[in-house]
């Protein structure tokens, strides 16, 4: 084949995997950047950083959305590749191979001037492939450590409580790793080294083929072999009214799970309003409407206040603080008796009512407070 | 001139003179201190005709009544008698409103008149003062709620003694009011070890400071209240005579929780975030040992604590919180794995990348000085 006849740039990526990219490209960069400041929370910069991306609470909403984003490219991916195997009955082209380790090592030996010509490599290289696994490995664990950080509650019901802390371990490391790798690796293979736009453009040029997919071009440039298997169109219908129908039940399970996944619980994300220090004991009655001071001594004798407060609730000292003429509120009073501070004995609402405490509140504070200043 | 008119004559000067006596010595404005004025007319021995009198009690309008006798000897006692290192006050030097005769109309009951009387204090104690304007109790009183402490509900008035001396006497002293919290705190750590002789564990003004007392239930103070127990929990020195770790702040700030409230008390202070800080977990006065099988944060009773705020917790749930523990490979073993895991595998793949990404620069150098 002459020179001049042979293309000068070669389809790579397709319109449907340039945008899968997109969107991965948009929701990782996001997600780093929402999340490694709050693994390194305690430093100055992942403070700034919090700060100006608009507080902690904000970058953990905008982290769950950018998540979602992710799965939900996934479940994309998951579906497209599902279609090429079992419809088109593509090869794994992803699947890594010994040829891979050998060509990792003629590389090195290539780069440090033992070996004279690179290795001809396939469509995905190792290092594309490395890149590929690392991004399947790295979503499920983020996915499922992520999910355990979302819901932790629901998660304890299955699993220890350790695994909580130990996924945060995880989902955090697995961060750094995936963002390191993407400085280093990504950024050097793909835009250091050489600016290759074919994830944006779709195209590759002759020299990048060569360097990088020198048997893929091979193939391509062999008359002889079919690049792709030619599937009769009644076998491809029948696939693919099967595929249909499996891709939208898995689908929809999967979206489904999402769905559950993002509302399951709320107590990690709102929490129910932090009980203040008295516990949740509150009360709802008017003292003054239904209460009866008149009643007062007859509940003080019941409960057997006496014994510890006095009497007249002048106050026992070491045992009982005096009570008479107290300034409690009547709701503090309340709370008070039922969970009994320190040495005192709580009163729960079966040993006492409301009702009755408010006959006694209305005698207590009636009465003429001991030795008054 | 008659005998008569002469003897009405001599007794209005003599009077005269001795109202002028009597107006000068009272009505005298109350000196500041340490300015080298010299020592004022102090001549309490005038006030103490009337007032060293036993078991004096004067019945205001609504009923209530004031002790009007003052002890000459429990006056000189205190830090503002004879053993003061400026200068002993005399009565008028805090009591300088009142004239003598007592013609004023009193005030209408007991407590304002207390009120008042408390407002001397500030003429000296400048500083204090201040401290005291931006407190809750001078909040209180200023809205009208005169049941709020005054200088002298907490000093005492004439038989003023240093307030720390003993350290026990502070608590015991916000105690006359605030019991609850004094009672749940007397049987604290901190407070059996306060009255058991212990000099470092705090007293109430420790964590809710003196005068300028803030209140403790708003966003700021809650926001900033692990700091406040880190200044005891994360010195070395001090939790060393206890055997208490001061990881514990450490561990916490890089806990969920911890992280998140550290950011509000940075960033935004004033407002409220529902993470738990210290004493959510601990408890505020009622903070028993982390050991103590009554406590709430020993692990029986940890569930409940969590309960709290994640009403839906299960018994595995606690377990979710490292107690402040260093991951080990006996506790929280599956978190050490996960943790020596990235520590051998990150460096592991970067490493594996410098060597590609290095080996790959230096061909692409050493083909382009080749031509």
């Amino acid at each position: 084949m002459a020179e001049k006849t042979k293309p000068k740039t070669y389809v790579r990526f397709t319109a449907s995997q340039r945008f899968e990219h997109l969107v991965l490209l948009v929701s990782f960069s996001v997600l780093a950047l929402t999340g490694i400041p709050q693994k390194y929370a305690s430093h100055d910069w992942a403070k700034t950083m919090i700060d100006v991306l608009g507080g902690i609470e904000s970058i953990r909403i905008v982290h769950r959305m950018m998540a979602v984003l992710l799965i939900i490219d996934s479940i994309y991916h998951g579906c497209i590749i599902a279609y090429k195997i079992i419809v088109r009955g593509s090869r794994l082209t992803m699947a890594p191979t010994l040829k891979d380790a050998r060509d990792v090592w003629d590389w090195l030996r290539f780069n440090l001037g033992f070996k004279r010509e690179h290795p001809h490599m396939p469509r995905f290289n190792f290092g594309e492939k490395a890149e590929y696994l690392a991004v399947v490995w790295g979503t499920l664990l983020m996915a499922l450590t992520g999910f355990m950080l979302w819901n932790p509650i629901a998660t304890t019901q299955i699993l220890p409580g350790e695994w909580i802390p130990a996924a945060r371990a995880a989902h955090g490391a697995e961060a750094v790793l995936a963002v390191l790798s993407i400085l280093s690796w990504h950024m050097y293979n793909v835009h250091l080294k050489r600016f290759n736009k074919s994830m944006f453009t779709g195209k590759i040029s002759r020299e990048e083929m060569v360097e990088e997919h020198g048997a893929e071009l091979a193939e391509l440039e062999n008359p002889k072999q079919p690049r792709r298997l030619e599937i009769p169109p009644e076998i491809l219908a029948k696939r693919e009214r099967f595929f249909w129908r499996f891709a939208i039940v898995v689908s929809a399970v999967i979206v489904a799970a999402l769905l559950w996944f993002v509302t399951f619980e709320d107590s990690a994300i709102t929490t129910v309003p932090r009980l203040s220090a008295v516990g949740d004991i509150t009360t709802d009655i008017d003292p003054a409407e239904v209460g009866d001071p008149a009643k007062g001594p007859d509940i003080w004798q019941k409960l057997d206040c006496a014994s510890c407060h006095g009497e007249r609730a002048e106050g026992i000292s070491v045992r009982g603080l005096p009570l008479a003429g107290t300034s409690l509120s009547f709701e503090s009073f309340v709370i008070s008796v039922r969970r009994g501070p320190a040495e005192m004995p709580g009163f729960n609402a079966g040993q006492v009512s409301d009702e009755e405490l408010a006959h006694l509140w209305l005698w207590l504070i009636a009465l003429p407070a001991p030795g008054t200043r | 001139m008659t005998r008569r008119t002469l003897h009405i004559i001599s007794c209005m000067i003599v009077g005269g003179a001795l109202l002028l006596a009597a107006w000068m010595m009272v009505a005298a404005p109350a000196p500041a201190f340490g300015q080298g004025d010299p020592p004022p007319d102090r001549n309490n021995g005038y006030c103490f005709v009337c007032h060293a009198q036993p078991d004096q009690a004067y019945t205001l309008p609504d009923g209530t009544t004031l002790d009007i006798t003052i002890d000459p000897a429990a006056l000189a006692g205190s830090v503002h008698g004879d053993s003061n290192p400026v200068r002993a006050l005399g009565c008028v030097n805090c009591h300088g409103d009142i004239t003598y005769p007592h013609l004023d109309l009193p005030p209408a009951d007991a407590r304002s008149y207390r009120v008042r009387a408390a407002a001397a204090c500030a003429t000296c104690h400048t500083d204090q003062a201040a401290d005291l304007a931006d407190g809750v109790h001078y909040t209180a009183l200023a809205s009208g709620d005169l049941r709020a402490a005054t200088c002298v509900d907490c000093h005492g008035s004439h038989a003023i003694q240093p307030p720390d001396e003993s350290r026990e006497h502070i608590s015991t002293t916000c105690g006359t009011c605030h019991q609850i919290a004094f009672a749940e705190y007397r049987q604290s750590v901190h407070g059996e070890a306060l009255f058991a002789g212990d000099p470092n564990v705090p007293t109430c003004v420790d964590c809710h400071g003196v005068h300028g007392i803030q209140h403790p239930t708003t966003a700021l103070f809650r926001n900033r209240s692990p700091e406040l127990c880190a200044t005891c929990h994360a010195d070395d020195a001090l939790m060393k005579e206890y055997g208490i770790s001061t990881n514990v702040f450490n561990s916490y700030l890089t806990d969920f929780h911890g992280a998140t409230v550290q950011l509000f008390e940075q960033q935004d202070p004033n407002v409220a975030t529902n993470k738990a800080v210290c004493f959510d977990c601990h408890g505020v006065h009622d903070i028993a040992r982390a050991d103590d099988n009554k406590g709430r944060v020993v692990r029986e009773n940890l569930l409940e604590t969590c309960q709290q705020c994640h009403p839906d917790a299960s018994s595995n749930f606690p377990a979710s919180w490292v107690g402040h523990y260093e991951p080990t490979t006996d506790e929280y073993p599956l978190l050490f794995a996960v943790n020596t895991f990235y520590l051998i595998l990150i460096p592991g793949v970067l490493g594996g990348f410098a060597l590609l990404i290095g080996s790959d620069i230096y061909r692409r150098i050493r083909q382009r000085r080749q031509g």
